[in-house]
C-alpha cells in the first residue's frame, strides 16, 4: 500500500520529536538562504545567468571536456575517463596500488558516494578516512550522509558525543560541539600528515584553464590536497564550466543558497599539481550522458549540489535523507536517482515522493524546474502500489466532475467531526492519518467564500 | 591518456565523448559576462563583512608602520610559538627577528607546528569578505591551512565590490599559477547541530591587516 520511502521514513526519523527537530534544523537553512538572497541586488539575474551558462556548457560538453583535458595535461595533471561507477573505482584503485598507497584522506564528494568508492577501497584493504566533520561522523557511525552539505544533520549532539566516546575516546557524556570538533580535529590532523594520497571531488572544472575549484568551510579539502604527494580528483562531467570568470557567477550563488553565507571560508582554484606532486583527474559519466541525451531532462545536470531544494522540501524535511535510500536525497535526489548509475526499481519510485508544490523550483539557484522534472519522471516510474493507485483513481474521478466534487465536499463538511474520530480509530486509512492532523473545518467552502467576496465587491 | 584500469583506457574516453556528441547541438549561446552590481568597494565595507564571517579586520595602517604592527600582532598570537612568513610577505615586512621565511623547497609537513603564518593577499572582495591569495605569494599552500592562526597583509586600496570584478582583476599570470585561494574568515564548521565553531581543521583565527599610503588613510 505504501511507497519504499514511506516505509523507510518510519525508521529513519522514528518519532515526532525527531521529525520536528530535523524539520526545524533544515528549515533554518532555508530561512538563512532567503535572508542572504534578499540582500544581493542582482540575485535573480544571477540565477538566470547561471542557468544559461550551464545550458551552454552542457550543449558544448564535448568541446569543453577536450579543452579541459588539454589544459589540465599542459599544467601537469593526468586525466582519466570513467564511463561508470565501476570504472571510477577501478581507476582509483589501480592508481593507488601502482604507488603503494594504503593511507588515504578524503574530502567530501557526492560523486564518490554515488559510485561507492569508499566501500570498494575499504574492501580491498585501503584505509580511507573522510575528513569533512559531518562525513567523518557518518563514516564512524557506518551510515550514509543524509544531507548534501550537512551529512550528519539527522544526528543530535548527544548521539555524536556517544559515537566519539566509543570511537575516539572522548569523555563519556561530552556533547559540546566545540569540544567534539576539537577531538576530531586532533585525530584527523595526524591522519592528514601521514596520508599518502588525498581524494577529492570538485565543485567546478574550468575548461579555459584546466583548473578545479574546491569549496569548503573547514579547509579539509585543502589539507587533503596540499599535504599528500598524490591528489586524485573525481569529477562528474556536468561540473564543466567554460571559463574562470564564469565561476564568480556560481560562487555568488552557491553558499548563499546552501547556508546563507556570502561565500564559503575557502574557495581554491587549483591548476595542475604542485611541484614534485601528482594530480590525477577522473572524469566520470555514470548515467550523465543518458540525461544529456534527453532534452527535457537535461536541465537536471545544471545542479551545483547546494542543497537548497532539500531544505525547502516538505517531504525531505519530515522524512529525512536516509528515507530516500540514495546518495543524494530530496527533490534533486529523486530526479537523479532514476537516471544515475544502474537505478533500482525502488529508486525509480522516488519521483512519487513529492507533493509537486514547486518550492524546490522556487529556490533552485540554477533554475531547474524540479517539480516538472519530478512529474516527467513519474511517466517512467513503476506503477503505484495497487491501494494508492485505486485511491488516486477515485480522487481523480471526483475532482474532474464538479457536481460530484461539490456533493463530496458537502458531505465531508457534515461528517467532519466524525472524520476526526475515525482518524484516531485506525483502520485502513491509518497509513494516511497516522502522521497527519485533521485541521478544523473553515466553516464555508471556497466557492461560498468566493461568492460572498464577489457580492461584497460588487456592492456600491 | 590513462591506461590505468581495464575500463579506463582511451576507449572509455571515446565512448564518453561519442555519447556526448550524439546528444549536443552546440547552439545554446553563452550569456556573456555578468554585469558587476554597483556595490560599495570601501575598506570599511569589506571590514564589516569580514568581521561577520569571523575574521578580524585590522587597520588600515600606514605602509611604514605595517611591519611593526603585523609583527606585534603575530607575536601576541604566537606566544612564543613559530611564526612563518611566505617569501613575498617576508620581503614586505623586511628582515624581522623571530619570523622565519618559508622555504619553497621544504616538505609541507615541515609547517605542521606553525603558530602564525603571514601571507600577502592580492585583493579583497567587499561583498563576501574574501581575500584572494595567489600561488606566487603562497608557494607553500599547506601553510595557509596548517598554521593555528593566519595574518593576511592587504593593500587597503585593493578592495573591489563584487566577485566578478575580483576574478577579472586577477593578474593574467596568476590565473595560470598552481593555485588561487579565496579566504573568507577562519576555518569553520556547523556540522554538529548547526552550532558554528571556528578552527575545524585549519586556522582558528584569521586577521587581515590593511595597509596603504597616507592618502588612503585620510580618505578612510
Amino acid at each position: 500500500m505504501t511507497l519504499p520511502l514511506d516505509d523507510r521514513a518510519r525508521t529513519t526519523l522514528p518519532d515526532a520529536a525527531t521529525r520536528v527537530r530535523h524539520d526545524a534544523a533544515v528549515w533554518q537553512l532555508r530561512a538563512k538562504r532567503d535572508a542572504a538572497a534578499g540582500v544581493v541586488p542582482d540575485f535573480e539575474a544571477l540565477r538566470d545567468r547561471a542557468a544559461a551558462i550551464k545550458d551552454h556548457a552542457l550543449d558544448h560538453l564535448d568541446v569543453l571536456l577536450e579543452r579541459f583535458e588539454e589544459r589540465a595535461v599542459a599544467a601537469g595533471a593526468q586525466v582519466h575517463w570513467a564511463p561508470d561507477a565501476r570504472a571510477l573505482c577501478e581507476t582509483v584503485e589501480s592508481l593507488l596500488r601502482a604507488r603503494n598507497v594504503t593511507r588515504i584522506v578524503k574530502s567530501k564528494s557526492m560523486l564518490t558516494e554515488e559510485c561507492g568508492l569508499n566501500p570498494w577501497l575499504e574492501a580491498r584493504g585501503f584505509d580511507v578516512v573522510d575528513t569533512d566533520l559531518g562525513e567523518r561522523i557518518v563514516q564512524l557511525g557506518h551510515e550514509p550522509p543524509s544531507h548534501l552539505i550537512i551529512p550528519a544533520i539527522h544526528r543530535t549532539r548527544g548521539e555524536i558525543g556517544a559515537l566519539f566516546h566509543r570511537e575516539m575516546g572522548t569523555p563519556a557524556g561530552e556533547s559540546d560541539p566545540g569540544r567534539l570538533m576539537a577531538a576530531a580535529r586532533q585525530d584527523l590532523r595526524a591522519r592528514f600528515l601521514s596520508a599518502e594520497a588525498g581524494i577529492s571531488g570538485a565543485n567546478f572544472a574550468v575548461a579555459e584553464t584546466g583548473s578545479l575549484v574546491l569549496v569548503t568551510n573547514e579547509g579539509n579539502a585543502d589539507l587533503g590536497t596540499a599535504l599528500p604527494p598524490i591528489h586524485v580528483a573525481c569529477v562528474g562531467i556536468e561540473k564543466l564550466i567554460p571559463a574562470l570568470d564564469d565561476a564568480a557567477v556560481f560562487l555568488r550563488l552557491l553558499a548563499r543558497s546552501a547556508t546563507g553565507q556570502p561565500i564559503s571560508a575557502y574557495t581554491t582554484v587549483l591548476t595542475g599539481p604542485r611541484p614534485g606532486a601528482e594530480l590525477h583527474i577522473v572524469l566520470v559519466d555514470n548515467g550523465r550522458t543518458r540525461l544529456l541525451a534527453d532534452p527535457e531532462r537535461r536541465r537536471v545536470l545544471r545542479c551545483i549540489r547546494c542543497g537548497a531544494c532539500l531544505n525547502t522540501c516538505p517531504v525531505y524535511r519530515r522524512a529525512g535523507g536516509h528515507a530516500y535510500g540514495t546518495s543524494v536525497a530530496g527533490p534533486i535526489g529523486a530526479v537523479l536517482a532514476p537516471a544515475i548509475g544502474a537505478p533500482s526499481r525502488d529508486a525509480r519510485t522516488l519521483p512519487y515522493a513529492s507533493s509537486l508544490c514547486g518550492s524546490c523550483t522556487a529556490v533552485c539557484p540554477v533554475r531547474i524546474d524540479l517539480h516538472e522534472q519530478l512529474l516527467a519522471w513519474r511517466r517512467d516510474a513503476p506503477a503505484l502500489p495497487a491501494g494508492l493507485a485505486r485511491t488516486a483513481r477515485v480522487v481523480a474521478a471526483v475532482m474532474t466532475r464538479p457536481r460530484l466534487w461539490r456533493a463530496a465536499t458537502g458531505a465531508a463538511r457534515l461528517a467532519w467531526p466524525l472524520l476526526g474520530v475515525a482518524a484516531r480509530m485506525g483502520g485502513p486509512a491509518a497509513a494516511w492519518t497516522g502522521a497527519r492532523e485533521l485541521p478544523p473545518h473553515p466553516g464555508a467552502s471556497f466557492r461560498e467564500r468566493w461568492k460572498r467576496r464577489v457580492v461584497r465587491e460588487a456592492a456600491p | 591518456m590513462s591506461g590505468a584500469g581495464r575500463a579506463a583506457g582511451p576507449s572509455a574516453r571515446e565512448q564518453m565523448l561519442h555519447a556526448i556528441r550524439s546528444s549536443v547541438s552546440r547552439v545554446a549561446p553563452h550569456p556573456g559576462a555578468h554585469p558587476a552590481p554597483s556595490l560599495d568597494a570601501s575598506w570599511a565595507s569589506f571590514a564589516t563583512v569580514l568581521a561577520s564571517v569571523g575574521g578580524e579586520p585590522q587597520g588600515p595602517v600606514p605602509r611604514r608602520e605595517l611591519s611593526g604592527f603585523a609583527v606585534e600582532r603575530a607575536r601576541s598570537w604566537a606566544a612564543g610559538g613559530r611564526i612563518v612568513a611566505e617569501p613575498s610577505a617576508a620581503a614586505l615586512l623586511g628582515g624581522v627577528a623571530g619570523v622565519e621565511t618559508a622555504a619553497a623547497t621544504a616538505a609541507p609537513s615541515h609547517f605542521a607546528d606553525v603558530s602564525v603564518a603571514i601571507v600577502c593577499g592580492e585583493l579583497g572582495v567587499a561583498e563576501c569578505g574574501a581575500v584572494a591569495v595567489l600561488g606566487g605569494d603562497a608557494p607553500q599552500r599547506a601553510l595557509l591551512f596548517l598554521a593555528e592562526r593566519v595574518l593576511l597583509l592587504l593593500d587597503a586600496t585593493r578592495i573591489v565590490g563584487d566577485l566578478h570584478s575580483a576574478f577579472r582583476a586577477l593578474p593574467p599570470d596568476a590565473r595560470a599559477g598552481h593555485h588561487v585561494t579565496w579566504i573568507s574568515g577562519p576555518s569553520k564548521t556547523a556540522d554538529i547541530e548547526q552550532t558554528l565553531v571556528f578552527g575545524a581543521h585549519g586556522p582558528r583565527a584569521l586577521a587581515v591587516i590593511g595597509f596603504g599610503g597616507d592618502a588612503a588613510l585620510t580618505r578612510a
